[in-house]
């Protein structure tokens, strides 16, 4: 790491940059997302790139792999001018991409969907043992694990991306790009996953990638570029920076993710869980015997690593999988007995871990997508007839309110980028009045601006009485809100913490499987 | 927006245009010359009033089963089993017609109604095997079409054969026609039903709260499924309502232009009907225009082997390249966009 901090030795190399963007502009009709961005990667470093949401990161990473024509300016590839007319010629430059949101086919094996387009032959038939041993070799390689046979459509998140990585290896990337890798990982997933990335400069690979998360971008990169409303606001090598400037330097002022002050509250349960077993997809137990209780002004967080149940969790308290056993109640209505649509009008809001998939339709608007769930109610519609004035003016507010980045309440969400797709999710869920909000991963892939924001609705939402579930991979986040702090290992809860002055070391003991024992009790 | 408009239907008169120039090659290939035939062709289908009644007689089964076929596409239901649904309904309301003695205007709205029901009814059976066992309606409804197909044959050949004469039903009653438009053509109310109805069914979808349900589970289902919607009920519904549209357009067949049924009664109206919805992007204004591209293109067809040497399969095979080219417009589709790409990088 030192030694690509200070310069490795290069002296053989062809290029001492990999990527060498000069005076980039992209223009979507009249708004400017790239302003006149100079980028240079040194060949095998780690190159961060941080901004607020909407700063343009995405876009100049498009623009670099050949998924975005820039209205102006020059790319080098390894010292060479190069046209980047489509992601083949990226690829042919030796250049790879992770995107933000990913796409693998479901239906596949982990082998056929790495060499998926570039398949491996015998006699004119796929040589699936042939795909299979190299997968496994490049798994091994850099501590990607994966079983290349299984298929995809039943693994997590975290795996998806290590096979979209393996993607981009096997197409022979030499640099490679990652739009915000750790927003879909577990802590420890991302550990691993910087390991990876140690393993490609190591071998003389080159990394860019994008990040929200400051503590991994001082930790993992050797030099950082910041973003900000389509400008570059500077590159330095990340020996030179404090967590502090590069907030700054990102969004203009200070934030602090400090435990919020708050006011004790004890109000009614509000939901009540009881004995609750699920089984996920593959039809295995993937909850088993959880109880707890929320109270009415409070903010229970469930933490755990990402797969233990927190997902079935949520999912059956919205109604969206049945419960094997147990039973939930909200406001004492057995929800095992009532439908999606019955559970939001008994006073459920969620905010879904899974925001493209359950969270959004990407193709509608802004206004479109602010209706779902209420679009059988007043002021939206009366005798089942829509009312679209109404309609947009409520997203327009909301869009203020929840300062979402976009031209107006027409806009289509796939125009928005990552954090801002997530306003639109939680300014519908936030403000749709119900008592009990299940909160999955709020701040996923939200810049630290935004994560402040969300933090203080949420906290605002305790106030107005609101009984909230928040579940998240992000340990600082629950002992930012949560009162009291549920652990989950393997469906089950392994034990509660105060949120105030929360443990760590006794959390990650839990979310290991370790039954701490109770250190004085919480009074019931 | 806008832009994101024109380009769309860029695409699709892309697709029509690739269509256009290979027929041209082919019919080179078979020794006419291509501007002779599209004149032959255009004459045929708008050359004097006649001609242009003619068109639009041809184009009304078409939008209707297009209709219909929107109606599934909302909801993500591929619905190909609209000519089975329309051989059901013709015969349906064929058989009210010849069998029953009512009222004029209310033996015609009997025998329509029969047709909505057999068309719904025919179609629920994969509905509902769809929504209990997640089949694939897609199989399921292609099949049942050979199935309508034959039973309304063997209905009209051994239960209901007209005495003597073609393999038909006995006429229907004069208190059953759907009336006429004009005095020189067959060219019927249907038309304005189907214009009706494709207007109708665009405001339903952009202006209820149960259209907006239905859009999102066509477009977003696990979206849908999570803000509430009942996605399984709704496919249902869908599929219930757009098999109704089908038996309708064989109910308004039979009533507004052949006044029996018949072998052979209504030949690929549903599938043409289908084309000119994807070709209209599922939207049910624009499949009004769609339907009148292929309805033109059925009855310019008519003079085509009166005037020329090609033969009327020419039209055919047009239309056939035309659904060859929307299928592969959907893969070059906004080809300039970053998630677009991302996908052909994906795939
Ligand atoms: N195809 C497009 N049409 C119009 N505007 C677009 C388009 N793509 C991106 N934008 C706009 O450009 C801006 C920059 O988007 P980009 O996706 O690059 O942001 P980002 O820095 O990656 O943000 P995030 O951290 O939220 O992912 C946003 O305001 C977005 O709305
Ligand atoms: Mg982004």
């Amino acid at each position: 790491m030192v030694s690509n901090a200070l310069g490795s030795p290069t002296l053989h190399m062809k290029a001492e940059m990999a990527v060498a963007l000069t005076g980039i502009t992209k223009r979507f009709g009249a708004f400017v997302a790239n302003n006149a961005i100079d980028l240079a990667v040194r060949r095998g470093e780690i190159h961060a790139i941080i901004g607020e949401n909407g700063a343009g990161k995405t876009t100049l990473m498009n623009i670099l792999f050949g998924l975005l024509q820039p209205d102006e300016g020059s790319i080098r590839l390894n010292g060479e001018e190069t046209v980047v007319t489509d992601p083949a010629v990226a690829i042919k430059a030796g250049l790879g991409m992770v995107h933000q949101h990913f796409k693998l086919v479901p239906s596949l094996s982990v082998a056929d969907n790495v060499f998926l387009g570039m398949e491996i032959r015998r006699h004119g038939l796929i040589d699936h043992a042939a795909q299979i041993a190299r997968t496994r070799e490049l798994s091994k390689r850099f501590g990607l694990q994966v079983d290349p046979t299984e298929r995809v459509g039943l693994l997590s998140v975290g795996i998806e991306q290590r096979i979209e990585i393996l993607k981009v290896l096997v197409r022979g990337a030499r640099t490679i790009i990652l739009d915000e890798p750790t927003a879909v990982l577990t802590p420890q997933e991302s550990r691993e996953l910087f390991q990876t990335l140690r393993s490609f400069v190591a071998e003389g690979m080159t990394v860019i990638f994008i990040s929200h998360h400051l503590e991994e971008v001082m930790e993992v990169s050797d030099t950082v570029t910041v973003l900000r409303n389509g400008k570059k606001v500077a590159t330095r090598p990340t020996a030179e920076l404090s967590k502090d400037e590069l907030v700054r330097m990102m969004v203009g002022r200070e934030v602090s993710f400090d435990r919020r002050p708050r006011a004790p509250s004890r109000g009614d349960v509000v939901l009540q869980v009881e004995d609750l077993w699920a089984r996920d997809d593959r039809r295995l137990p993937a909850l088993r015997n959880v109880s707890f209780t929320v109270r009415s002004g409070e903010v229970v967080g469930i933490a755990g690593v990402a797969g233990n149940g927190q997902t079935e969790l949520a999912e059956v308290l919205s109604g969206l999988r049945p419960a094997s056993h147990g039973a939930a109640r909200l406001k004492g209505q057995n929800l095992a007995a009532l439908s999606p649509r019955e559970i939001r009008e008994a006073g459920l809001a969620h905010v879904p871990g899974d925001r493209m998939v359950r969270g959004v339709d990407r193709n509608a608007s802004i206004a479109a997508n602010m209706l779902m769930g209420r679009q059988h109610r007043a002021p939206w519609s009366s005798s089942g007839v829509l009312n679209w004035t109404a309609i947009s003016e409520n997203a327009s507010r909301l869009i203020k309110d929840f300062d979402i980045r976009a031209q107006g309440p027409g806009d289509a969400v796939k125009r928005l980028s990552g954090g801002n797709i997530q306003k639109v999710v939680l300014a519908r869920e936030f403000t749709n009045g119900a008592d009990f909000l299940l909160i999955d991963q709020p701040t996923r892939g939200v810049d630290i601006g935004a994560q402040e924001a969300i933090h203080d609705e949420i906290m605002r939402q305790r106030a107005a009485g609101r009984a909230i579930l928040l579940i998240s991979v992000q340990l600082d986040e629950l002992a930012a809100l949560a009162d009291r702090i549920l652990v989950m290992f393997n469906g089950r809860i392994m034990g509660e913490v105060a949120g105030d002055g929360a443990d760590e070391d006794r959390i990650g003991m839990m979310m290991a499987g370790v039954a701490a024992p109770e250190r004085a009790a919480e009074p019931a | 927006m806008i832009r994101d408009r024109l380009r769309e239907v860029s695409g699709q008169i892309i697709a029509i245009a690739v269509a256009l120039i290979l027929g041209a090659i082919i019919i080179l290939l078979v020794g006419e010359s291509p501007v002779r035939v599209l004149m032959t062709l255009l004459r045929g289908a708008f050359g004097d009033q006649e001609k242009i009644a003619g068109t639009l007689l041809q184009t009304t089964p078409i939008l209707i089963c297009g209709v219909a076929a929107c109606i599934g596409l909302r909801g993500g239901m591929f619905n190909v089993g609209i000519e089975g649904q329309l051989f059901l309904g013709g015969f349906a309301a064929a058989w009210v017609g010849f069998a029953f003695a009512l009222p004029p205007g209310i033996h015609m709205l009997a025998a329509l109604a029969l047709a909505v029901v057999a068309g719904a009814a025919w179609v629920a059976i994969p509905a509902y095997f769809r929504a209990r066992y997640n089949t694939n309606e897609v199989v399921s409804t292609i099949l049942s079409n050979y199935v309508a197909v034959l039973l309304t044959s063997y209905f009209t050949i051994f239960l209901f054969k007209r005495p003597g004469g073609w393999s038909e039903t006995p006429p229907i009653l004069a208190t059953a026609y759907l009336p006429e438009l004009f005095s020189f053509s067959r060219l019927n109310w249907g038309l304005v039903i189907g214009l009706v109805l494709a207007l109708g069914a665009a405001l339903i979808f952009r202006y209820t709260s149960w259209g907006y349900g239905v859009t999102m589970v066509g477009s977003a289902p696990k979206f849908a499924e999570y803000g509430g919607v009942n996605v399984k009920r709704q496919g249902f519904v869908v599929l219930l309502l757009s098999g109704a549209v089908g038996g309708l357009a064989g109910g308004i067949e039979t009533l507004g232009v052949h006044h029996r049924f018949m072998e052979g009664f209504a030949p690929g109206f549903g599938f043409d009907g289908l084309i000119a919805a994807l070709l209209a992007n599922g939207s049910p204004v624009a499949t009004i225009f769609t339907a009148l591209f292929f309805g033109a293109l059925r009855s310019g067809s008519l003079l085509l082997e009166v005037d020329t040497s090609a033969s009327r399969e020419i039209i055919t095979v047009i239309q056939a390249l035309i659904i060859l080219s929307v299928s592969a417009q959907v893969l070059v589709k906004r080809r300039g966009d970053s998630q677009a790409g991302e996908r052909r990088w994906k795939f």
